[in-house]
């Protein structure tokens, strides 16, 4: 592999560890609505780690009908499957968005803490 | 060509049905009807499925027709249909319970549509043969059962949703990364293409160690779905929260999916790479070496921990959802000794199908015991309630078969299963899994009696003497104590189609080749541009 093609790769796994960890330090909070953007930022990790998996090396996009003759191209499949994790993260964030507030409602507080000591 | 579209049939009447209820909503009867129609209907065309596929039968559906493997393709093949049979006997029951059950206003407002998106959800999981839309499927399902966790939005309600919600997306995003590693290591997402691969690795350039590892993580998620110890703890909160015809589908079909994922893809899938595994006490040539103590640590864990605690809670809802982690533990054990010795898999894969088929019934019936009786005295702490044998005979006698069945008296059908379970031990390396299985049936019987004896004999407690159950409820639960019966009874069909899809999970030739797997070549050559 060539210097520019490994470039990339490197920065996103860098990014990728950076995501992880901040996504595993916010589920691990207190706070309800923290640990639902850690949980978030958890999933788009994921996506990114998807996309990563696509072998970024400065490929084209893939061309009409796969005719060929372009050098080599980045894994379209990836990021038809990062589409679809896109749209069901989108909706399960909200319903955990929506969850945490009739939690408020119910409960009066967010402290995880506190909701465990309720019951 | 007809038989090809059976495949998808009983997930697009679900569809059909749940996007109906939500049109039909203005007027409650014609939803009610609708709802019941579909699964009625649901029932039929998974009835028809066996029919087709019994025995040994494959049919693939390639969705939009692309070839496989650039497309999606649905299998049902009998191990599919034997899931999907437990989830149809269990769904119409649930859903007609559910009608008398629910209040009158949540049924019309999203009842009816999430219990059919939850049904397309496990169906989709039964029949995809492909590893992402299993992801997607699981999405389908964890979305519609988050709603029905949180259905009475009561205090107990939204702390417990939140619990199994986080653990979900947290479980979801481990699926996820374990699928775009699989992906990246194996180059495809079809299962039956990844076992093609996955035999001659060599062939495709790429280096199987990676996936046992990723493996791992993936069995995470499914052990998280179906409840094993250590990944039990969102399950009582979330079987006490959810209504009783809802707990009854999660424990009985929902946590299924988790097993059957881990018999399509480990037993059937995965088991297709050879690779030397050599850690200490554990040896072999392929993946199913490695996962043979790791299930059955986390059998015996989930036998031992869901056996004590039931037996020190005191209401029957909480005794119910500890008690399935227990008897999730019972499914997992049987696999657990034939992931180490390979002679015993057809044996340990029916015996744990016929334990799935069993659980789903038993603790199906148990949990609407514990709904209608909810429903009729307000409570089901066993400090509050006692005698309810004597105002409530029926629903009672439905309570005792259940909890017989689940302690495993013949001729009721948990007899079989535990005789399978129990024949599959003795096959062992040596007798450990056999005292297992002992000790959790000796835990069994200690928590139904003591439910038995606490709830249902002895004097009338003031609740129990006023419990009027509704007609329509004991008759659902009449029925279903009618099916242990005549599953236990009449047991030869049902071990039939339980060897037949214990034989087709183990047969992955057969697998691959109804997949009809494509090449780039062939397909660019018949495409045309």
């Amino acid at each position: 592999m060539t210097e520019a093609a490994v470039y990339p790769e490197t920065v996103l796994a860098v990014t990728l560890g950076l995501l992880f960890a901040l996504g595993t330090f916010l589920v691990l909070r207190r706070d309800v609505v923290r640990i639902v953007w850690g949980v978030a930022i958890l999933s788009q990790a994921a996506n990114v780690y998807l996309v990563t998996m696509g072998r970024i090396q400065g490929g084209v996009p893939i061309l009409a009908h796969g005719s060929g003759g372009h050098g080599p191209t980045t894994d379209p499949l990836v990021q038809a499957l990062v589409l679809t994790a896109i749209v069901i993260g989108f909706g399960t964030t909200a319903f955990a968005l929506v969850l945490t507030y009739r939690v408020y409602e119910e409960h009066g507080t967010i402290d995880s803490f506190e909701l465990g000591r309720s019951s | 060509m007809v038989a090809t579209q059976i495949a998808i049939a009983p997930m697009v009447i679900a569809l059909v049905t749940a996007i109906l209820t939500l049109l039909t909503r203005r007027w409650t009867r014609v939803q009610q009807a609708t709802s019941l129609l579909g699964v009625g209907a649901y029932a039929v065309a998974v009835a028809v499925m066996i029919a087709t596929i019994y025995p040994d039968t494959i049919l693939t559906y390639q969705l939009g027709t692309w070839p496989a493997p650039f497309g999606i393709t649905i299998v049902a093949d009998a191990l599919s249909a034997f899931m999907l049979g437990l989830t149809a006997v269990l769904a119409v029951p649930s859903l007609v319970f559910s009608v008398r059950y629910i209040d009158e206003f949540g049924q019309r407002v999203s009842y009816h549509a999430l219990f059919h998106f939850m049904l397309v959800g496990v169906t989709g999981s039964f029949l995809t043969g492909d590893i992402f839309n299993l992801f997607v499927w699981f999405e389908v399902m964890l979305m519609a059962s988050y709603v029905l966790v949180v259905f009475y939005s009561g205090p107990d309600q939204t702390r417990a949703a939140l619990q199994y919600v986080v653990l979900n997306l947290v479980g979801s995003a481990v699926m996820l990364l374990a699928i775009g590693g699989i992906y990246a290591t194996v180059g495809t997402l079809n299962m039956a293409d990844v076992a093609r691969r996955l035999s001659d690795p060599a062939a495709y350039g790429f280096d199987p160690a990676p996936v046992l590892g990723l493996s791992a993580l993936l069995f995470a998620v499914f052990a998280l779905k179906a409840g094993l110890v250590p990944f039990q703890f969102w399950v009582p909160a979330a079987y006490q929260a959810a209504p009783a015809p809802v707990t009854a589908m999660l424990a009985g079909a929902v946590k299924k999916v988790g097993v059957y994922a881990i018999v399509r893809l480990y037993f059937e899938i995965f088991s297709a790479a050879t690779l030397p595994v050599s850690l200490p006490a554990i040896g072999g040539e392929s993946f199913l070496a490695f996962y043979g103590p790791v299930l059955f640590l986390l059998a015996t864990a989930s036998i031992v921990f869901g056996g004590t605690g039931a037996i020190a809670r005191n209401d029957i809802e909480g005794l119910l959802a500890y008690s399935s982690i227990g008897q999730v533990g019972f499914i997992v054990l049987p696999l657990a000794i034939a992931a180490s010795i390979p002679d015993l898999q057809a044996l340990a894969i029916a015996a744990a199908l016929v334990y799935a088929l069993n659980h789903a019934l038993a603790k199906g019936l148990l949990f609407l015991v514990a709904g209608a009786v909810r429903s009729g005295t307000g409570s089901t702490d066993l400090h509050d309630l006692s005698g309810l044998a004597g105002s409530a005979p029926l629903v009672s006698a439905a309570f005792f078969i259940g909890g017989l069945a689940l302690v495993g008296i013949p001729p009721l059908s948990g007899f079989f299963a535990k005789l399978l379970v129990f024949q599959t031990a003795l096959g062992g390396v040596n007798l450990v899994p056999l005292g297992v299985a002992l000790l959790g049936a000796i835990l069994t019987i200690a928590y139904v009696s003591r439910a038995w004896n606490r709830g249902f004999w002895g004097e009338q407690s003031e609740i129990a003497s006023v419990f009027e159950p509704d007609r329509v409820q004991i008759a659902v639960l009449l029925a279903l104590t009618l099916a242990i019966v005549l599953v236990g009874v009449g047991f030869d069909p049902i071990l039939d189609l339980a060897r037949a899809a214990s034989d087709s999970a183990l047969s992955r030739e057969a697998y691959i080749e109804a997949v009809d797997l494509h090449t780039i070549e062939a397909a660019s050559g018949g495409g045309g541009h």
